[in-house]
């Protein structure tokens, strides 16, 4: 900012706001850099300069041509591409459905279904599939019970876009909802008092108002789709559907380790999520999605009770499907004694269990160390995606959004290429000071992967709230740390919330960056997980699964049993 | 203000509660690891007990753990390096990346399984697990995975991602002098699954039949552990994988890693290998599984192979129909 600007501001708002808001800035860019710019930056160099690793940066450009140049990239674009778009389009017609569903009809213990639907979001991708597996697979446990299998399904394009959708449309599912429940029940209602039929009040009012919500929640599908490895890696090594993170894996996990082309591709993952970040920016730019203007809100309307128990119906249904079947492969699999005689009575035991709590390879301590990282990433990344939030909001949406840009990248780096970034980045010999090697560097491994969420949802909710509520409230003399603290923030408190949880969720389970940034010596219980199954001990590692949803859940439920924070 | 002071106080309370690299015993080494956890914690408590030495464990697969190692080169904490690939103990040899070091109780280890640089930890074979409740006749060969009763119900690890697998197909291929072996395989619905646990699991539930060449070691314990399956090894022959140790040369602490190897070379250090159904590599260790002169063994020249490793991969995902 130049001398003459700052003067400028200093006449127009009071001596204080400068301060904060230039020192918000500062930070928040800075944080953002370094969590960020950082280790993308250094994946791009590793590109440039296949040497970086030795700390050289001899024959520049050596490596990037062939690497992208490689016959099979084109395929692998496409592949990523078509398998994005087909699970954001389930994801969308699944969690869309269930989510009007949710906010238009009256569903008793309304809440308690939200966490169910949570689930399949707290259950780790990898062990999930494994879950739908051992269920739907020949000999599986579908067939043990009911005498047919659904292999051939499973194993296919189709299937492996069903299960990702699965996993992920709780994120459309509570887009959806949120943002329909928050629109104003005064549109809805001025547009039925207008004479509009209910069809038409859905189409013409609330879809379009909760639209923001909804091309973010698909965004947020698609790059979880494009970025996912576990999924595609353990299904469609039979249908040899290779997907750009697969291909990733390959160069990076199997020897001889080819770092620059990993890094490649990687790009070519950055590239394609800022084209769906600038899509989404174009496509809400020059609206208005104002709901909350501080006017009062009715309270919805009752429905008739046929309504209800369809909608109730329809949400155990899902639940049933997304929840019941990978959960019960999952524990299925812990209560046997061995994997290979099945679902008998005389095979039933307590032994993966007994196993987990006698401290059997330091489970207690990998889900202590995951549930501590896991907390700090919510508060970095909710910190950070309010901040960033707020900031872009006071630019304005025209021209290109730097700062959202930055917090909605890391969605298409996959969790291995974050991982190696951070590591080329904090282990160069000539840093004074590194995080490297201890639990710090997962909490920006972390939070570096999942700000997007926290940023997202924050945006969207920010998008709400009328500009008018804060200039009234400076003009009542409010200054603008004031207004964050008494108007925006309690507003924007029910999304951050949830979305704290998420990251909370996701990070207690994340696999492939916690295995190589893990400190020496400390397990993660996604770690654990994997070394279980990696081992054989399928049954251990399954109850160390089901323990790790129990105790999410479980917190879960504490966070929402009470009503967080009272509107003022 | 104060919510968000609140939050960088937890932030840094978290941080000092989390970082555990600050307080380090004086003696400590590195070891990463491939391979079973349960041993290198082993290995790890039994050094410490006996030599006061603290050991960090990093355990993954090869693949990981040679990750680890070439994205920290510019700046390496590792001192001591087990790999599942010997093929990585010739490739940092040749890089000047090793010390050399011969462990006194490496004097009964065979020739083969050691050079200036590296020795085995132990040894593992590839062979042939058999879910005896899967209905199939008990195969004893490679070839008997291409009949007709195994339509279908047969995978095999992707030898792109496991160098023992990639040592068996160029071994097979190297005996027969074709992929007609291969060829057949895919032809009867083999398919090629990941690594090797995810080529295993199908198996042990039953919804596939039969892993063609298998980490011996893990289908043993899970069958001493009471799973309905089988390690067969062919006696047309298969390939072993000795388990190369080796020392850094950046490593500070190269007089207390020689003494790890000396551990893991121990008579107690080479049971903690037997335990969990590898093969020691000491040839005076007695263990409960197969050892190398039960199996025949093909013979392969690693460093063609290795050389020709883009080619051979290439052909074989054409025989299984993989483009």
């Amino acid at each position: 900012m130049t001398n003459e600007a700052a003067r400028h501001q200093v006449t127009a708002a009071p001596l204080r706001s400068i301060d904060v808001g230039s020192l918000l800035r500062a930070a928040t860019v800075g944080a953002l850099l370094v969590l960020v710019g950082v280790p993308l930056l250094f994946i791009l160099l590793q590109a440039l300069f296949p040497h970086l690793g030795s700390g050289s940066l001899a024959e520049p450009f050596s490596a990037l041509l062939p690497s992208l140049l490689d016959r099979s990239v084109a395929g692998l674009l496409l592949n990523t591409l078509l398998l994005g778009t087909c699970v954001a389009l389930a994801s969308a017609v699944f969690g869309g459905a269930l989510g009007v569903i949710r906010a238009t009809i009256p569903i008793p213990y309304a809440r308690v279904w939200d966490i169910v639907l949570l689930t399949p979001f707290m259950i780790p991708p990898y062990i999930s599939t494994l879950g739908w597996i051992v269920v739907l697979q020949p000999r599986g446990y579908l067939q043990q019970i009911l005498g047919f299998h659904l292999g051939p399904f499973l194993f296919s394009l189709p299937g492996l876009v069903c299960i990702m959708a699965c996993h992920l449309f709780p994120a459309v599912y509570f887009a959806v909802s949120r943002s329909i429940a928050s629109t104003g029940g005064e549109l809805t209602e001025a547009a039925l008092m207008s004479g509009a039929t209910r069809l038409q009040v859905f189409r013409r009012v609330t879809a379009p108002l909760a639209l923001p919500a909804i091309v973010g929640a698909l965004l947020l599908v698609f790059a979880a789709t494009i970025e996912e490895f576990g999924t595609p890696a353990i299904l469609a090594s039979q249908s040899h559907f290779e997907v750009l993170t697969t291909a990733i894996d390959q160069r990076v996990a199997s020897w001889p380790i080819d770092l620059p082309g990993a890094s490649a591709l990687s790009l070519l993952l950055v590239l394609l999520a800022l084209a769906a970040f600038t899509g989404q920016s174009r496509l809400i730019a020059g609206r208005s999605y104002v709901t909350i203007s501080g006017k009062m809100k009715s309270q919805g309307a009752s429905a008739r009770r046929s309504t209800v128990v369809f909608g109730v119906t329809a949400l155990a249904m899902a639940a049933l499907i997304t929840v019941g079947v990978p959960l019960f492969g999952i524990l299925a699999t812990a209560f046997t004694r061995t994997f290979s005689r099945g679902l008998t009575t005389s095979n039933f035991s307590l032994r993966n269990f007994e196993l987990l709590f006698s401290n059997t390879g330091g489970a207690v301590q990998a889900m202590g160390l995951s549930f501590g990282l896991a907390m700090c990433a919510a508060l970095v990344t909710a910190s950070l995606g309010v901040a960033a939030a707020v900031l872009g909001r006071r630019r304005g949406a025209q021209g290109f959004d730097a700062l959202g840009a930055l917090t909605a990248l890391p969605n298409a780096a996959p969790g291995v290429v974050i991982a190696l970034g951070l590591i080329l980045a904090w282990n160069q010999p000539w840093l004074p000071a590194t995080l490297y090697g201890t639990s710090a560097m997962l909490i920006l491994a972390y939070s570096c992967i999942l700000l997007p969420y926290a940023a997202r949802y924050a945006s969207a909710a920010l998008t709400q709230i009328s500009p008018d509520l804060e200039a009234a409230a400076m003009m009542a003399g409010a200054s603008p740390t004031t207004v964050f603290r008494r108007i925006i923030l309690p507003l924007i408190w029910p999304s951050v919330a949830a979305a704290m949880m998420i990251v909370f969720a996701v990070s207690s389970r994340e696999l492939v960056a916690s295995i190589l940034l893990a400190p020496v010596g400390a397990h993660t219980m996604a770690t654990y997980v994997w070394k279980q199954f990696e081992q054989g001990s399928l049954g251990l590692g399954m109850a160390m699964s089901a323990v790790a949803i129990a105790v999410t859940t479980t917190l879960m439920l504490i966070a929402t049993a009470r009503r967080p924070v009272r509107m003022p | 203000m104060r919510a968000f002071s609140l939050i960088v106080s937890l932030l840094g309370l978290s941080a000092l509660a989390l970082s555990n690299g600050s307080a380090l015993a004086q003696s400590r080494i590195t070891v990463y690891s491939a391979g079973p956890a349960n041993l290198i914690e082993a290995l790890a408590k039994g050094f410490k007990a006996q030599s006061g030495i603290e050991v960090g464990v990093f355990q993954g697969t090869t693949g990981q753990v040679m990750a680890r190692v070439e994205t920290e080169a510019a700046n390496p904490v590792v001192d001591v390096l087990i790999s599942a690939s010997w093929d990585t103990a010739t490739d940092f040899a040749k890089r000047d990346r090793l010390v050399a070091y011969t462990s006194p109780n490496a004097a009964q280890v065979p020739v083969s399984l050691k050079t200036e640089t590296a020795v085995a930890q132990g040894v593992s074979a590839l062979g042939i697990v058999w879910n005896s409740r899967s209905g199939t006749p008990r195969p004893s060969e490679w070839a008997d995975l291409a009949k007709p009763e195994y339509r279908g119900l047969v995978t095999t690890p992707d030898p792109a991602q496991s160098g023992a697998s990639f040592e068996l197909i160029a071994a097979l291929r190297a005996k027969h002098g074709n992929w007609t072996l291969f060829q057949a395989l895919s032809a009867n619905g083999a398919i090629v699954a990941g690594a090797n646990a995810q080529a295993l699991n199908p198996v042990l539930q039953g919804a596939k039949a039969a892993v063609f060449g298998a980490v011996d070691y893990i289908s043993l314990a899970q069958q001493a552990d009471g799973e309905t399956i089988d390690v067969i090894f062919p006696a047309s022959g298969t390939v072993a994988a000795p388990r190369p140790i080796m020392i850094l040369k950046w490593s500070r602490h190269i007089d207390e890693s020689k003494k790890f190897i000396d551990y893991v070379l121990s008579p107690e250090g080479q049971a903690e290998v037997a335990k969990v159904y590898l093969m020691p590599a000491r040839s005076d260790i007695k263990a409960n599984r197969p050892l190398v002169k039960d199996l025949t063994l093909l013979t392969i020249d690693t460093q063609q192979v290795y050389a020709q490793r883009k080619e051979i991969l290439g052909e074989f995902a054409a025989a299984m129909g993989r483009k």
